[in-house]
C-alpha cells in the first residue's frame, strides 16, 4: 500500500466502465493530472464506442535530457511492443501533448482474465512510455551488456525540468537521484527519512536489494554533470542495480520502482508530516483535558461554552465513531 | 502567476455518505467513493504482548497502524473480510468528527486516488451551510501543513449546487437549494450568492433515514436477508427500485391489482456461506421516499413535510427575495434522485403556496387581487453531485485563483484566515 501502484485507478476505472457498457455508448471527456505532471485527456465519443482515444503529456525534460519527437527514446517502440494490434499512434499527436493513442476495444481478448490483464497494461502506459529509455538499459544488463551507442553517464527526466542519472556497465547500472523538495520542512524530512532508508538497507533480510548510498555531496559518478544539474537540497541517493534485479518479472517492477522513487520519499513524507500532526493533536487534547481538570470552578456559564467549542472539535474522535 | 495556477485545481466535496473527487473543468468527478476508513486495530492493542511491551515495539506499532488503512469500498471490503479492520466514518450528519480518520482519508484521495502531488494543485473542498469557522481552521491546517498546497478555498455546498444549475443559461445566484444527502438535509436559501443564514432550515430527515425505513419494512415482512447485510441490501433496493408516488392510497391499490407488475425481486448471496437467496421489493418502492413529504409514517418526533419546510423557509427570507426564491428551487444531493421527487415537490409546494394566496385574496374581500406566485423546482441529470459539479466549474474561472486563500497567506496569518472565503465573482 505504500508503494504507488503502476497502473492508474482512474484510467483502469474508465476502460472497465468502457468495456461493461461499451454497447450503452455514453460520450466521455476527462482531463486528468497525477504527480510529476504527467497528465492525460481521455475520450470516447458515443459513434464509435470501441475506440478510446488517450493523449497524454509528459513532464518538461531539462536540457540534459535528450527526448526524439517529443518522446523519451524508445517510447513508441515500447508502447507498439505492450499494446501490439490494439494501439494505434496517432501523429502528430494532439496539441498540448506528447503522445495520442487510439486503443481498439472490440480487439481486446474475449477472455476476462486475459482481458483484465491487457486493460491493466492500459492503465499503466506512463511506465511503458516514460520508463522507455530505462527499461532499455536494465534490459541490457539482464544479459550483462552495454546497449550500443549509449552515452556514459545518461540523463532521464523523472520530474518536470529535472532528471536522475544512470552509469550503465556491463555488470551493474548505477542510478543517482539528486534528491529536491519546494518546502523546508520537506527537505529537513527527506533528508533524516534517506538517511534511515539507506540505514534499513544494512539490516538483515534486506541483502538481496540493490546496494544503496546518501550522500550530502554529488557522488563520483556525477562528475561530467553540470553544476546545476547538480543542485539538491536533500542530497542524493545513489542505487547500484545487478543483474539479478531484471531478471524477468522483476524487471518491470524495478523500472516503476525507479521512475517513480521521488513520488515515493515525498508520498512519505507527507505520510509522517500527518502522523505528527496526529500525535500533535492528541498530545494538545490531553493537555486540554489537563487544564481542564485544575481550573477552579468558577464563572462557570461563560467558560462552559468556550470549552465545548473547543471539545466539539478536538475531542470528537475519541468517541465511538461506528455509523450503526 | 506561478505554476499550479496552471494546472486544474482538485475539487473535493466530502459528504457524510460519499466523497465526490476530480479535478476542475470535468463533468464528472473522477471517483465517488464511501467516506469511510477502515483502521487495523490489532495493532494498537498491544494487549498480546506479555506485560512489560517495551516502548519501541509499541512505538513501531503505533507507526504501523498509521500506515495500515483503506478507504472507501476497499475499506468496506476489508472490514467485511476480517475483523482486525475497524471502521470508522470521519463525517456525520455533514460535519467532519474524527479529524485524524478526515486526513487519512485525505491522503488516501490525493495520493493513491487522484494520484497527483498536492503541492501541484490549488484546491477547493466543501462544507455544510452549518460547519463552525473552528472546523474551517482545522481543515486549513491540515491541507496547509500536511499536504502544503499552494492555495485553499472552502465553498458552501448549496451555493456550489446554484452554480451548478446554471452553467449554460445566464448565471443567477439567487435560489432554494434542497440538499437531501446521506446524513443531512438541509434547505439553503441564496440571494445573489450569499447564503441567508439566518433562514435556513435543516431537517433530521435524509437519505440513511430512507435506507433505515426500507430495511425496517422489510424486515417486518420477514424477508430473509442476512443479518450483516441487511443495511447494505436496503441501500441498493433503494437506490434501485424506490420511486415518488403522487398519492399513498392509489399507490396501494395500484401495487394490489397488479403484483407481478410492481414487485421486484432482489437477488444476493449470502456473504458467508455464498449461497444464493432473493427477496421480494414491494411497499417499500414507494413507501421509502414518501418519509419526506408524510414523515410521521416513519417517526414521531418530527413531522413536518420537506414542501412544508421549504415553504417556510422562504416566507422567513427577506420580503423582496421571496418571489425569486420560489421562482428558482434547486435539487441536490443523492437521496433527491427518486423517480418523480421534483415533481411531488412542485405540486406540494404550490398547492400550499396556492392556498395562502387564496386565502389573502378572502381576506382583502376580492378587491385587489395578489398575482399568481410562480413556483419551479429545478432538477437536472447532474443532481447527484450537483454540489460537486459546481466545484468543478467555479474552480476553472481564472478568478477562482484570486479567491483562494494561499500558502503565502497561511503563513503570514496562520489559520484563522480559513474562517471567511469571500465569495467571489465567478458566482455571478
Ligand atoms: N439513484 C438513487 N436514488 C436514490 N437514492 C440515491 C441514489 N443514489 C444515491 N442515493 C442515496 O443518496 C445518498 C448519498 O447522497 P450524497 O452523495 O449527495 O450525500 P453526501 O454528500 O454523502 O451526504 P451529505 O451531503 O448529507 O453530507 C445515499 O444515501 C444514497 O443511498
Ligand atoms: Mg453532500
Amino acid at each position: 500500500m505504500m508503494l504507488l501502484q503502476s497502473p492508474s485507478r482512474f484510467l483502469l476505472q474508465i476502460l472497465t466502465d468502457q468495456v461493461q457498457n461499451i454497447e450503452k455508448g455514453v460520450d466521455l471527456d476527462f482531463h486528468s493530472v497525477e504527480f510529476d505532471d504527467v497528465r492525460y485527456h481521455i475520450q470516447v465519443s458515443t459513434k464509435s464506442p470501441q475506440f478510446v482515444l488517450l493523449s497524454m503529456s509528459l513532464p518538461t525534460p531539462p536540457p540534459e535530457t535528450v527526448f526524439f519527437d517529443g518522446l523519451p527514446l524508445g517510447a513508441i517502440e515500447a508502447v507498439k511492443a505492450a499494446f501490439g494490434q490494439l494501439v494505434q499512434i496517432h501523429d502528430p499527436p494532439k496539441d498540448g501533448f506528447n503522445l495520442t493513442m487510439k486503443f481498439n476495444l472490440s480487439k481486446l481478448p474475449p477472455e476476462e482474465d486475459q482481458q483484465h490483464a491487457l486493460l491493466v497494461k492500459i492503465a499503466s502506459v506512463r511506465e511503458v512510455v516514460l520508463g522507455a529509455p530505462l527499461r532499455l538499459i536494465l534490459k541490457h544488463l539482464s544479459s550483462r551488456t552495454v546497449a550500443p551507442d549509449v552515452d556514459q553517464l545518461v540523463a532521464l527526466v523523472h520530474r518536470p525540468k529535472e532528471s536522475f542519472f544512470l552509469v550503465p556497465q556491463a555488470d551493474k547500472v548505477t542510478v543517482v537521484f539528486p534528491m529536491r523538495f519546494k518546502d523546508p520542512i520537506d527537505t529537513v524530512l527527506a533528508t533524516s527519512f534517506l538517511q534511515e532508508f539507506v540505514e534499513a538497507r544494512r539490516t538483515a533480510g534486506l541483502n538481496y536489494a540493490p546496494s544503496c548510498l546518501w550522500s550530502p555531496t554529488p557522488p563520483s559518478e556525477l562528475q561530467a554533470a553540470s553544476a546545476q544539474e547538480l543542485s539538491a537540497n536533500a542530497g542524493f541517493v545513489t542505487f547500484v542495480i545487478s543483474p539479478r534485479h531484471v531478471e524477468g518479472k522483476k524487471l518491470d517492477r524495478t523500472v516503476w520502482n525507479l521512475s517513480t522513487f521521488h513520488a515515493y520519499v515525498s508520498y512519505h513524507v507527507k505520510c509522517s508530516e500527518g502522523f505528527m500532526h496526529t500525535r500533535m493533536r492528541r498530545r494538545v487534547e490531553s493537555l486540554i483535558l489537563a487544564l481542564d481538570r485544575a481550573k477552579p470552578d468558577m464563572d462557570k456559564s461563560k467558560k462552559s461554552t468556550r470549552i465545548k467549542a473547543f471539545k466539539k472539535l478536538t475531542l470528537g474522535d475519541s468517541r465511538g465513531n461506528s455509523n450503526s | 502567476m506561478d505554476a499550479a495556477a496552471s494546472r486544474p485545481a482538485v475539487v473535493i466535496d466530502n459528504g457524510t455518505g460519499y466523497t465526490k473527487m476530480g479535478f476542475a473543468g470535468n463533468v464528472e468527478p473522477c471517483f465517488i467513493v464511501p467516506t469511510v476508513v477502515a483502521v487495523n486495530e490489532s495493532f494498537s492493542n498491544p494487549s498480546r504482548s506479555s506485560g512489560k511491551s517495551n516502548w519501541l515495539a509499541q512505538h513501531s506499532a503505533g507507526v504501523m497502524a498509521d500506515l495500515d488503512f483503506f478507504i472507501g469500498e476497499e475499506a468496506l471490503a476489508r472490514s467485511r473480510s476480517s475483523n482486525t479492520y475497524n471502521l470508522s466514518y470521519p463525517i456525520r450528519h455533514g460535519q467532519v468528527e474524527n479529524w485524524d480518520a478526515m486526513e487519512r482519508f485525505w491522503q488516501q484521495c490525493i495520493f493513491n486516488y487522484l494520484r497527483c502531488d498536492p503541492e501541484d494543485h490549488y484546491f477547493l473542498l466543501t462544507e455544510s451551510p452549518l460547519t463552525a469557522p473552528e472546523s474551517r481552521e482545522y481543515t486549513g491546517e491540515i491541507m496547509f501543513e500536511t499536504f502544503n498546497i499552494p492555495g485553499l478555498y472552502i465553498a458552501v455546498q448549496p451555493v456550489l449546487a446554484l452554480a451548478a444549475g446554471y452553467t449554460t443559461s445566464k448565471c443567477e445566484m439567487t435560489g432554494v437549494v434542497v440538499d437531501v444527502g446521506d446524513g443531512a438535509t438541509h434547505v439553503v436559501p441564496v440571494a445573489d450568492g450569499y447564503v441567508i443564514g439566518s433562514s435556513i432550515k435543516s431537517i433530521p430527515i435524509c437519505g440513511k433515514d430512507v435506507t433505515l425505513f426500507v430495511q425496517q419494512l422489510m424486515r417486518e415482512r420477514g424477508e430473509h436477508v442476512p443479518a450483516e447485510d441487511c443495511f447494505e441490501v436496503a441501500r441498493k433496493v433503494k437506490e434501485m427500485y424506490c420511486y415518488t408516488c403522487s398519492d399513498i392510497v392509489k399507490e396501494y391499490n395500484k401495487h394490489d391489482r397488479e403484483p407481478s407488475k410492481y414487485i421486484k425481486q432482489w437477488k444476493g448471496t449470502k456473504p458467508k456461506t455464498g449461497a444464493p437467496y432473493s427477496c421480494d421489493v414491494g411497499y417499500e418502492r414507494f413507501l421509502g421516499p414518501e418519509i419526506f413529504f408524510n414523515p410521521e409514517i416513519y417517526s414521531s418526533d418530527f413531522t413536518t413535510p420537506l414542501p412544508a419546510v421549504i415553504d417556510k423557509c422562504i416566507q422567513s427570507a427577506p420580503i423582496d427575495t421571496r418571489r425569486a426564491l420560489y421562482k428558482n428551487i434547486v435539487l441536490s444531493g443523492g437521496s433527491t434522485m427518486f423517480k418523480d421527487f421534483h415533481r411531488r415537490l412542485q405540486r406540494d409546494l404550490k398547492k400550499i403556496v396556492d392556498a395562502r394566496v387564496i386565502a389573502s385574496d378572502a381576506r382583502l374581500g376580492g378587491e385587489v387581487k395578489a398575482q399568481p406566485v410562480e413556483v419551479n423546482v429545478v432538477s437536472h441529470p447532474i443532481q447527484r453531485f450537483a454540489v460537486w459539479f459546481g466545484g468543478s466549474v467555479l474552480a476553472s474561472t481564472p478568478e477562482f485563483y484570486a479567491a483562494c486563500h494561499t500558502k503565502a497567506e497561511y503563513e503570514e496569518y496562520g489559520a484563522s484566515i480559513c474562517r471567511t472565503n469571500p465569495v467571489f465573482k465567478g458566482m455571478y
